[in-house]
Parts: C-alpha cells; structure tokens; sequence
C-alpha cells in the first residue's frame, strides 16, 4: 500500500499530511541481498551439508546463525553499566548481614539477640525460629532452611542475620549476638561418613539410611558383567582423589529485597535460575508465588555456584518484611565459599576392561562424594557420577556404585561439568592406560569404540548426533599426533582426553516432562517493527539472551539490533528452568523458534496478500519478503508488518519446548537422559620440571562438537573458559580443609585459579553434527567442553614422565613426591635420568585401525539415512543391534539393586549398600 | 568487607611525618605507617592487628630516590623492575613480585617491612574466631600458636617477602629513622626471628632507605623463587645468590640469602664463605645447595607442604649458582 492511497474508513482532512509509517528497520538503512553461501543447500543454498539436511533448514534466513557474534548485552558489561547483585541501590534499603556458625556441627542451646536489637541503627534481627519452612533445590531433598533451625551443620553455616542503617553497625550487632551452643561430633573425611554415628547430620525419618550420613546411595549393573573380568586382556584399576573445587565467580552472591508498596515483594538476585528461587521464596515466606516478582540482575559469572535457592536469598527477604525497608545483602569472598555448591571432593575407584579385540568390555566405577552439610544437586550428582560415562564408548559391562554422605563441610552441588568431570577424568586416564598395556595408539582405540550416531548406550540413553570420531581425527592432526606421541623427551608429553554430556537435562524437576514445557518464549512485535523477546532463560554471562536473540533474529529475517530480551523478571518471564545442565542453547532456542515460526508465518501471509504470490512460495531475506521465483515480488518487512497488523496490533505469540519421551524405566534411569549430547575430544601438551614437579601447560588443541555453532565465537569462548576452569582444577585450585577442619583458603589468593600466565595456547576446533532436535542443528557448548582437559592433561603428564598420577591437582608437591618415589624404584639419582614412555605398536594396532575405518563408514550412512534401524550398546560384542542387549542375552544384565553376593565384599562406596533404611529395619525403627 | 575506622594522617615531608609520629606516640596512639597498603590494607580488612592511626608516606616525595646505591623505601616495586639504574638482581627479583597491578602500588620498604603470613592468621575475623583465635593476634584471649601448639611464646608465621633475600645477598643496609633521630645497620641485623616483632623497628621508627655498597655493581645475582602460579603468589622459597668474580676469572666473592622459609629472611654466609674457600665448580654448588637446605627449618603454614619447600631449596639453590658451575676456583 502506497502513502497516497486513500485509506478507508477514515476521512484525511484536506491539506494535511499522511500519517507517516512508523519503524525504522533496524540501524542499517539498505536490505542486504540474501547470501546464498548462508542458505543450505537442503533449500537451494549453497552452504555444504555433509551431515544431512535439518529440520530447521527452511527456517534459515541468513540473517544471524553462524556469525561471529559479539553479546548483545557486552556493551553494557565493558561500559560499566551492566548492573551486578550489588549494583542494585533501592531508597531507604538498610544493610543486611549474616551470624554465621563459629562451629563445624553443633546444636543451638539458646539465641539472645537483645543486645544487638538495642544497637542504635539496627532495624531488624531475625534468626531461624521466624522460618521454619524448610527448601532445596531438588524437591526430593529439601534440607535447608534460611536459618538454622535446631543445629548447625559446618563453619560459616547461617544461624541470625542483622538488618542495620550501615554495615559497620551491622557487623557490630551480629558481635552483640550470643549464641550458646553445644558442640557435637563433627565428620570431615567423606569415609567417616559411610558409618553409623550417634547424631546423623541430618535426620531424614523413615527414609534414614542405617545411622549413617549416607545422603544418597546408587548401584547400577548393566551389561555383562562376569564376563567383563574374565575377557579382559587388559585391566586397569585405580583409586583417584580429587579434591573439592569451588567456581570462584567474580560476583560474590549479592541480594536485594523489597516489599513493594502494593505489598509484593521484588528480590533482585544474581541467578541462573530464578524460577527455584521464585518456588522457595514462597515457601519460607508463606505467601503464594503470584505475590513475588524474583528480578535477575546481571549475573557476575554462575558455573552452577547460583543455581539452588539460597539461605541468604531468603534473609533478606524475611528482613525486609520485618523491617519494612529494602534490605540488601552483599557476600565477602569468604562467605562465597561459605556457600559453595562447587565440584565434590571425591574418591573414585575405577576398573577399566579390554578385551583382546581392543574393546571396551568394561567399567567400573565406585564414587564416594563429599556433599558437604547439605544435600543440593546432590541426588542427581551421585548418579551422574556413573552414568555418564557410559558414552561415547561402546562397552560391554557397566558397574556403578555411587554414594554420597553428609560431612559437616559447606556444600557441594552443581559446578561446570556436573557430576561428569571427575568420573570422566578416571575413565579417560584409565583408557590411556589400556592402550598402554595393549601396546596400540589410544586416539585409534577410541576410533575403533565409538557408538553410532542415533543410537542408545548401555544404560538406555538416547544418542542423536555425535560428532565424537570427527573431534578425534581433527585434534590428531592439529597437534601433529602421530608424529609426536610418545617421541618427545623427558618433561615434555602429548595427552588425548575426550568428553561427553548432557545437552540439557530431559527431566524438569518439578513437574512432569509431558504436563508442562521445559521453556517457554513469548514474542511481541509492535508498531516500530522491534521484536520484544520475553524468555526465563537466565544470561549468566554466558550468553543466553544472545542466542536466543540470534534464534528469532535468524527466523525472522532481522538484524539482532531490532530483537530486544527481557529475561529478567518472573513478573514478565514465562516460567523457565533456568541456566543450568546446558540447556539454554537446545531448549529456549527451540521455543524460540516455535514462538518466531508464528510470526513469521503471519508475516507470510500478510505479503502473501499485498502480493498475491502464494504464501509457500514466499522465502524472507533481510528485512524483506519476497517470491523465490521473483525476487521483484516482494515487500519490506515492515510493510508486511503493517498489514499483519491492521485491525488487531502488536503481533504476539508462543512457543514451548519440551524433549520427547526417551529412556528406559529402571530406577533412576531419568538421571542423564538428554534431549541431546555434545562430545569433545582435546590433546594438551605440557611441560613437566621433573626437579620441582611443575606441572605447566603449553598448549591445546580442543575439538567440540556443538551440533551446529549458532554462534562461533561464544563456542569458542566458551571452550577457552571451560579450558582455563579445567585446568585449575587439573594442575592448583582446591578447597582445602586444614586440621581443624576448617576451610583454609576461603580467599582468591590461595584458591589457586591460574592466571594468564598459566592459560596454555589454545586451538579452538568446532565440530558440527547437526543434531537432528536441536534449534538449527546445535547442542550445548557451555559445559561439556572442560570435561576433556582434565584427562587431557593428566595423560600428557604421563606421556612426559611415565608416571601416573591419581590425584587432582596436580600439585608440585605431589608430583614431585611420584617422581622421587619412582626414581627410588629405578635405583636412579638424578630424576633427569629417568626414562620417558614409549609406544610401539602391537599387532592389535591393525585390527583396531581397520575397525576405526570401517565404523567410519558405518557411522555417516546411519546418519544419512532416515530408515536406519535401531541400534544398542552390545552389537559391538556380537549382539543383535536392533534389541536391546539385556533383552536378548541372559548374561547381560540391567540391575538396580546389589545382591548378596555383592555385599559380601562392596567397594568403598559400595559399602553404604550395608545399610539398612529405617523402614526396612523392622522393629520400633 | 568493611575496614575499622582509622584516622588518616598525610605529611608531606619526613620531618612533619616524624612530629606527627612522635605526637602519637606521646599520646600512647598505636599507628601504622601505611606506604602502598597491597599489604597493610587486606589485613586491616580481615581486621588483623587494625590500629586507630595510620600515617601514609604516599606524599613523603624524599623517600622515593632511586640510585645504583641508593633505594628509598617509597620506591615503587614495579619502578625498580623496569629501572636501568639499579642493581640486576635487584630488578630481576622485583619483577616477579606479586603482579604488575599491585607492583604499582607495593613499595621497597612495604616489600621489606611485609608482615608475616601463616594459613592460621591471614584469616577473617569469623574464621579465626572459630579456631579461637592464634598468637599472632590473640584478641586479647592469649590464644596458642595454632602451627605448634603448646609453645605459646614463639610466632612461627612466615616472612614472605622476596626483596629481603636479594638485598641481603647484595650486602644492603637499611637506613631508619624515629622521632628520635635516624640509625643505619647492615640488613642482616634489621630482621628478628619472631612472626609478630619480625625485625627492629621500634615504636614510631620507620626505614628510610636501603644503600648498597659502592661495588655493588661488580657483583653478579640470580634470584630463584618457588610458588604455584607465575602472578600474584607470595614465594613458598626464595633463594638470591650474588657473586664477585676477579679479573682472572676466580670466585672473589660469594653470598647466599634464602627467604619465605621461616619467620625470618636469612644471608647463609658461613656456608658460602666456607664454600668459596674451596671452590671446584659443580660440585661445589651441590654441596652448598645440600648445606643451605639443610639449615633452614619451614613449617606448616603456606600454601606448599615444608618438606617440599625445604627439599626445593636444594634445586632453587642449585639454578641460583647454574653460572658459578663452570667457575673452577676462588681466589
């Protein structure tokens, strides 16, 4: 419609001007020509394919997915303007502070806080009595409480909290606060933890495992297991140790809360998930959800460490309300670790079996972790522990004994990589031993082990895309492999590690997966043309409002400066999991694209009516509409906008996403089912100074599969970052308890994360395997990439010393303490004489090549093909493909539960199986 | 995380800085002298041993010479790394201190006044009062050394601070001064082996300067240092070997300073004299990196194990003299 058409059913007075049309079309003036090297070829493009056409393919614009692309909310960041948890500043708010416990478990006697009220400028003193409601996490385990209830359960647990005009009268008032406690038996070592003890941590009732700490316990066999031992040519067994790790985000937690006039409350909260906290909220406070409005702030970097609900969340609140002024709350550093949540000390039995074949007949692990004074993500990390790691490899048997106890620490929960890093760092290191003992290359006899695309493990779990062999042969030939493996001298070494994980956990906590979606994306495009996008999904920095901008911006045919995020108030926000599991890219996104389809498709319309060119034979460029068998026909965004428009406005609309039904029924076999898996594959080189143990890392070349890089330089970020994390944990950061049991290094300056001296160079390789569920065939990047470093670098250090480590970190000191010890064993002085490991090559080596070469074939036609058949962990072993193994053969087994035979001599934390619940001990129990 | 409140003082010259000091003292004031603060300031944070006064040299513009010889104790650490007019191993040395960030600020004397550390003090107030406080600030509890226990007498904390070696081996004396006039001694003299006196300074004494001697510049240095990350770690051990060689290529002269391994910083001088008299190259420097690791006594309370460190001295040692190897013979 042109300017000068008469418009009708409204009379333009004489003389006066046309309306003018409103929207400016995003900040470049001109519509650039569609790129045909950006449009599949699936659609005409010329962008190569060679992992298939995608379901999403039609959708591509050209418009935004695959370009390098700052954060859209970077400049904010960079400028200073971005606003923190601590940058919140709300008339009247009044400083919080928190009493917290001088000891590791004692029971409260008594709390007088007379004197600290009676402080001139304190306004409000609160403690546990007035919050009896109990939360968590995980609705399974709610054990936390804003403050202490009865008992407090390690140093720096919360037990009053002050609000005060200032913060040195605050501080002032928690001095004044007298607390009489009776000191009880506290547990440091996890292993103390498997036993019965007088006073239990935690007291869970009927469902109280013996009298012990045992929290969460797991045992899982599948595959054949007698058979794994006895066909095994080769063993390897380890006991690892790793120790706790803390995420060391730059933000300390930061909480601000106020009751509004209207008598709501707004907590503004650094979060990765807002909507938990939304839930617990309501539980402390007793009031109904619709009465919160939880507000994200910038968030300061999460990692997992601001994922559960937190106590102090919920002070600040009770605070408020108590003193009738916002109240805001802001952690010293120490407090951070205080909270924790980070990685879980943990010790790691690990048993891998080869067979004569070169194949991986089987696994075994048993993980005792230290939970610390809380259960958090606990439930979930006890099971990751085993049962991811039963990917990307085919294996023959799978044993999993997995305990996690109480001990009177600060808790362990959910950190980058969840549950997967340190079982993963075992396997891998003990996969590099295999191939040692077998005398055969461990990059081939990955090759020859990998599962198919569209297959399911040993444990039932779906594999969609895996792009694992192509991570592989890339980072062999980036770091010239086979040229210098075992050939470079003393102190020097190449190590391979790979990874695998969740791209998005397929169970929603709270509800279940077919009631309700995982995430849900609101759009509204008004008048200027502007897409408003209201998502959930938390930006934590790592760059969630910039995807799923990228997402509606790809649809829709716009530059990103036209689509805006709102994510950061429930009041606005669709309820949403948040940014946890590495969900964010595969879940949002996909609903994203649902909500943008809608649009688009009125947007389709509307052209199809001012044009008369038939809907499905329109295709969108930039900001423009047109026939694909006439680019002439056609019209601006806008103008279609405008016609979409007419009689009803702002265009709005929905999308969900939700995962399909997948995995099997045993118990806990919802535990690491994902939509989805990203692999990954590096090799680290490093220099080892067989004089001090210095371990340093010199360079990486990492190979991650994402499905498809909707943006390769957060992929890419997010791979450097997960690097340097990784390596903190591999080579110096620990929480480390001294022998008092406290916490010694509760500071940046002893929790040893490397600088930018130690980050090595790093080769970033993105791998696509365009996963068939994910939005433009992508999967996660956020978390999966740090798997690899760890085994990554331990192997190297092998590959540089002969000497193999079970410990994390890597200290200097420990390492140094092997390569004495080692030395002493060779009868050798000078540890500069010690003699560096070789590989020759044994006949297997050719079996496992020709192997390699032939799943390499079998591997692209199952991808390629849509009538594939089914194919399950254990045709590797001679099984038919298409049943499940259990199904079909007897000594295959799928159990849950330990039997007698089992009990008579458990692992480590196996052991915890000993126990009797409650409610099965019988008697008055 | 809040500081207690202090007042401020800020002369701008060292006479009205010593009036301002002498005021203080005859009012039985407890002050500081505060010159970068990189570490006076994180422990008044962590409310370590806070002191109502706090004289900052920040404008005390006389203390900031910097000369072949000569070095004022407001000399910034990142000055002397990058400076062409001092000693070699003195500018070696202070480049690996701390980070660039705070090097900018720290200063010669803050370096060599740097208060002792131990996993047990350097603490919030909360943590230390969960383990009951320690004898380096006891809070008035006559708490227990929680390294040792039941030698309530003597702080083991460690002096972490890598100048002192360096300037020990390089035969510096430091220059103070007092409300009561000014005293020069050899640096070897200044330190005292006690983690809370830590070395001679009186009430309301301050160091001045440090000057080395006039053939400072015919000496030769390498400071060899250990800790886990190549930025912002204190050392665990600190070795600084300086060395003269005569016109015939002989070994004229030869000191060995070790630090960051007890409470005190220490010049191994017997050891090195007794091993330059019978100098043989190699072997000599074994030798003398087995004697100096077996003279010095850590404790638990860094970062590194001390069986570690004590056993890293040997190697430290050992790189320190790497150019003395092929030196056959003393004069």
């Amino acid at each position: 419609m042109s300017d000068d058409d008469e418009m009708v059913g409204y009379k333009q007075q004489p003389g006066k001007l046309p309306f003018a049309r409103p929207g400016s079309g995003g900040s470049e003036k001109f519509s650039e020509l569609r790129d045909e090297s950006r449009i599949p070829v699936s659609q005409g493009g010329t962008l190569d394919q060679p992992q298939g056409p995608n379901r999403h393919d039609s959708l591509v614009t050209g418009a935004a997915i695959g370009r390098r692309t700052p954060m859209v909310d970077s400049r904010w960041k960079v400028m200073g303007q971005a606003k923190y948890g601590d940058d919140i500043r709300l008339p009247g708010e009044l400083f919080g502070r928190i009493l917290r416990s001088p000891h590791h478990y004692a029971r409260i006697r008594s709390i007088d806080t007379s004197a600290a009220e009676a402080l001139p400028g304190v306004v409000a003193v609160s403690t546990g009595s007035e919050a009896p409601a109990c939360f968590g996490v995980l609705p399974v385990t709610k054990d936390e409480h804003a403050m202490a209830q009865e008992k407090v359960r390690h140093v720096g647990d919360l037990v009053a909290c002050v609000a005060a005009e200032d913060e040195l009268t605050a501080l002032e008032a928690l001095r004044l606060i007298e607390v009489d406690y009776e000191v009880l038996d506290a547990v440091h070592d996890m292993r103390d933890g498997l036993k019965d003890v007088e006073e239990p941590i935690h007291d869970r009732g009927k469902y109280h495992i013996g009298d012990s700490n045992v929290q969460k316990r797991v045992f899982q066999e599948f595959g054949d297991i007698s058979g794994m031992r006895d066909s095994a040519a080769a063993t390897h067994t380890s006991d690892w140790y790793f120790a706790g790790a803390n995420h060391a985000f730059t933000e300390p937690h930061a909480v601000a809360a106020h009751w509004e006039p209207n008598g709501r409350l707004t907590l503004y909260t650094p979060q990765q998930v807002p909507h938990y906290v939304h839930r617990a909220l309501a539980d402390v406070l007793d009031i109904p959800m619709h009465q919160i409005n939880v507000y994200r702030t910038a968030v300061g970097g999460g990692f997992g460490g601001k994922s559960d609900p937190f106590p102090h969340e919920m002070c600040a609140a009770i605070l408020a309300r108590k003193s009738g002024r916002p109240v805001r709350i802001t952690f010293d550093r120490d407090e951070v670790f205080y909270v924790n949540r980070g990685r879980h000390p943990s010790r790691l039995g690990m048993a891998i079996h080869a067979d004569s074949q070169g194949r991986l007949c089987g696994m075994e692990t048993d993980a005792l972790l230290d939970g610390g004074a809380f259960a958090s993500f606990g439930h979930v990390t006890t099971y990751y522990n085993g049962v991811l790691h039963t990917a990307p490899y085919e294996i023959g048997g799978f044993h999993y004994t997995g305990t996690r106890v109480w001990t009177n620490k600060p808790a362990s929960g959910a950190m980058r990589g969840h549950g997967a890093v340190n079982s993963r760092c075992a396997v891998e290191v003990g996969i590099d031993d295999v191939c040692e003992q077998l005398s055969v290359d461990p990059i081939d006899f990955r090759l020859a082990n990998l599962l198919p695309p569209m297959s399911r493990t040993i444990t039932g779990f779906r594999i969609t895309s895996i792009g694992m062999r192509e991570c592989l042969e890339r980072v062999r030939q980036a770091s010239d492999w086979d040229e210098r493996f075992r050939k470079l001298p003393l102190g020097h070494g190449l190590g391979i590690g790979c990874g695998f994980f969740i791209s998005g956990s397929a169970l929603p906590i709270h509800w279940e997966p077919n009631k309700f979606p995982h995430a849900t994306v609101h759009l509204k495009v008004d008048m200027d043309g502007g897409v408003t996008v209201h998502t959930g999904a938390a930006e934590i920095g790592q760059g969630s409002d910039t995807v799923v901008a990228l997402a509606v911006a790809e649809v829709l045919g716009l530059p990103l400066d036209m689509i805006r995020i709102r994510s950061r108030e429930s009041d606005t926000a669709p309820v949403d999991l948040g940014s946890y599991s590495s969900r964010v890219t595969f879940m949002n996104c996909n609903a994203a694209i649902s909500a943008a389809m809608e649009i688009r498709q009125e947007l389709l319309d509307a052209t199809s009516m001012i044009t008369g060119a038939p809907t499905e034979r329109l295709v969108i460029g930039d900001r423009r509409i047109f026939s694909k068998d006439d680019p002439a026909v056609g019209v601006s965004y806008l103008e279609a906008l405008q016609k979409a428009q007419e009689d009803r406005g702002a265009l709005v609309s929905s999308g969900s996403y939700r995962t399909p039904p997948m995995g099997r029924t045993h118990k806990g076999a919802a535990a690491g089912l994902a939509p989805a898996y990203s692999f990954s594959a590096y090799v680290a080189e490093v220099k080892v100074d067989v004089e001090t143990g210095q371990t340093s890392v010199l360079k990486v070349w990492a190979a991650h599969d994402c499905g498809k890089a909707l943006n390769p330089l957060a992929v890419e970020g997010q791979m450097i970052g997960s690097i340097h994390m990784g390596m903190g944990q591999v080579l110096s950061e620990e929480m480390r308890y001294g022998r008092s049991g406290n916490l010694l290094n509760a500071d940046l300056l002893d929790y040893k994360i490397p600088t930018v001296h130690e980050m090595p160079e790093v080769t970033p390789i993105i791998v696509e395997s365009n996963d068939p569920e994910g939005p433009f065939g992508a999967k996660e990047a956020g978390e999966g990439p740090l798997l690899p470093i760890l085994p990554a670098v331990c192997n190297a250090v092998y590959d540089a010393i002969g000497i193999r480590i079970h410990e994390l970190p890597l200290a200097p000191a420990l390492v140094h303490r092997e390569i004495e010890k080692r030395c002493k064993e060779l009868g050798i002085d000078d540890p500069l004489d010690l003699p560096s490991p070789i590989l020759e090559h044994s006949p297997l080596h050719h079996v496992l090549r020709e192997r390699a070469d032939e799943h390499a074939l079998r591997d692209l036609e199952r991808k390629l093909d849509d009538e594939r058949e089914q194919y399950h962990n254990g045709a590797l072993f001679g099984l038919d493909a298409t049943i499940p193994a259990d199904e079909q053969d007897d000594s295959w087994t799928a159990v849950v539960l330990p039997d007698a035979q089992y009990l008579e001599s458990p692992r480590l934390a196996g052991s915890a199986w000993l126990h009797v619940e409650r409610r099965h001990q019988g008697g008055d129990a | 995380m809040r500081m207690p409140p202090f007042e401020l003082h800020l002369p701008e010259s060292l006479d009205s800085a010593m009036t301002i000091a002498g005021e203080l003292k005859e009012e039985d004031c407890d002050f500081d002298w505060i010159a970068g603060g990189t570490d006076l300031l994180p422990n008044y944070k962590w409310h370590l041993n806070s002191k109502p006064h706090v004289i900052s040299l920040a404008k005390v513009d006389e203390l900031s010479t910097l000369e072949p010889t000569h070095i004022g104790a407001m000399v910034r650490l990142q000055e002397l790394a990058t400076s062409d007019s001092c000693h070699p191993l003195l500018r070696q040395t202070a480049g690996t201190i701390a980070s660039v960030m705070i090097r900018r600020s720290a200063t010669v004397g803050g370096n060599i006044c740097l208060d002792t550390r131990c996993f047990w003090f350097n603490q919030g107030e909360e943590w230390r009062r969960s383990i009951d406080w320690c004898i380096k600030c006891d809070c008035g509890t006559g708490a227990d050394c929680r390294v040792i226990s039941h030698q309530n007498e003597l702080c083991v904390a460690t002096y972490q601070a890598d100048l002192a070696a360096s300037l020990l081996a390089l035969d510096a004396t430091i220059h103070l001064a007092s409300p009561d006039g000014s005293r020069s001694l050899p640096l070897a003299e200044f330190f005292q082996e006690d983690g809370i006196t830590r070395n001679v300074l009186g009430d309301g004494e301050m160091v001045t300067h440090l000057t080395l001697p006039d053939d400072a510049g015919d000496w030769q240095g390498d400071y060899q240092k250990l800790r886990l990350r190549e930025s912002w770690d204190f050392p665990e051990a600190g070795i600084a070997a300086a060395w003269k060689i005569d016109g015939d290529g002989d070994l004229e002269g030869l000191r060995v300073a070790s630090t960051a391994l007890e409470s005190i910083p220490r010049l191994h001088q017997e050891l090195a004299d007794e091993a330059r008299e019978g100098w043989a190259g190699g072997e000599s420097v074994n030798a003398l990196s087995v004697a100096i690791q077996k003279s010095v006594k850590p404790v638990n309370n860094t970062w590194f194990p001390p069986s570690y460190r004590k056993k890293m001295v040997r190697v430290l040692t050992r790189r320190a003299l790497a150019s003395l190897k092929g030196i056959k013979s003393a004069n």
